[in-house]
């Protein structure tokens, strides 16, 4: 089992990795639980499924973490929705870490890239690190 | 342009959450774990931060439809937690000034904001 990535772990301006995941039918019938069927199929929905691959590659590039990290900041640019079976390509960088009133803090890029290379979304998770 | 984003409200069930979870793969304790939860400065669970995100862009499209603008930044701080059972309601308004920037906001129940920030919207014209 791979040891828990700890704070002191990540090196600022190094690549952490990158996993490719395909936007599944799932994705979206989650999403409408979650916000109604209201906007099914429409620019919120896939804002929203961005924002969820976004989540879903971080965590499956920066993993084992420990458990309780708290997100304090997102800026996020959307550059287009993800389409339904398209395979986005995440890849998560260490942006800078910091300790702020005895926190630990990470900046951590996160870009995703569609089909064809095609920009979908890119971000910066600011996020106090449990351990 | 809209000078207010029409609001919207969710409430953040346990099983709301959990489904978020589900959507966005992330089971972090402190999310889903009463008990683990508990233990941590946060004091019990709490909503993952980009589920407000989540609900900002249906006020968002609710606001404009369908009509998508080219490119969104968003940049927002997640001021305080959202806790289990919260309501939560998004919504922003124009900046002065601006054509195309928005203070946007999520908000309890008490109207302590839960997560602030800027939306901009460019369009077409503006990226050419």
């Amino acid at each position: 089992m791979k040891p828990l990535i700890l704070w002191e772990d990540f090196q600022p301006g190094a690549s952490l990795g990158e996993i490719t995941q395909a936007f599944v039918p799932p994705l979206a019938t989650a999403w409408r639980d979650i916000f109604g069927h209201d906007s099914a199929g429409g620019q919120a929905e896939g804002a929203g499924i961005a924002v969820a691959m976004m989540m879903r590659g971080y965590l499956g590039v920066v993993t084992p973490r420990p458990p309780g990290n708290v997100q304090a900041r997102q800026r996020f640019t959307l550059n287009a929705v993800p389409q339904q079976g398209e395979a986005i390509r995440t890849v998560v960088t260490c942006v800078s870490k910091e300790i702020k009133r005895e926190r630990r803090y990470l900046d951590l890029e996160v870009r995703g890239t569609g089909a064809a290379g095609r920009a979908v979304y890119s971000g910066t998770l600011t996020i106090i690190w449990a351990a | 342009m809209s000078i207010a984003l029409q609001t919207v409200a969710l409430t953040a069930d346990p099983e709301v959450i959990l489904a978020y979870g589900e959507l966005t793969d992330d089971m972090n304790p402190i999310h889903v774990d009463p008990v683990y939860a508990a233990t941590t400065p946060m004091g019990g669970c709490i909503a993952h931060g980009t589920m407000s995100i989540g609900l900002l862009w249906q006020s968002l499209f609710r606001t404009f439809g369908e009509v998508a603008p080219q490119r969104v930044d968003l940049d927002v701080r997640f001021i305080k937690p959202v806790r289990v059972g919260e309501t939560i309601h998004a919504g922003g308004e124009l900046r002065e000034g601006e054509t195309d920037c928005y203070t946007v906001w999520v908000r309890g129940d008490d109207g302590a904001d839960r997560m602030t920030g800027t939306l901009r919207l460019l369009h077409e014209e503006v990226l050419a």
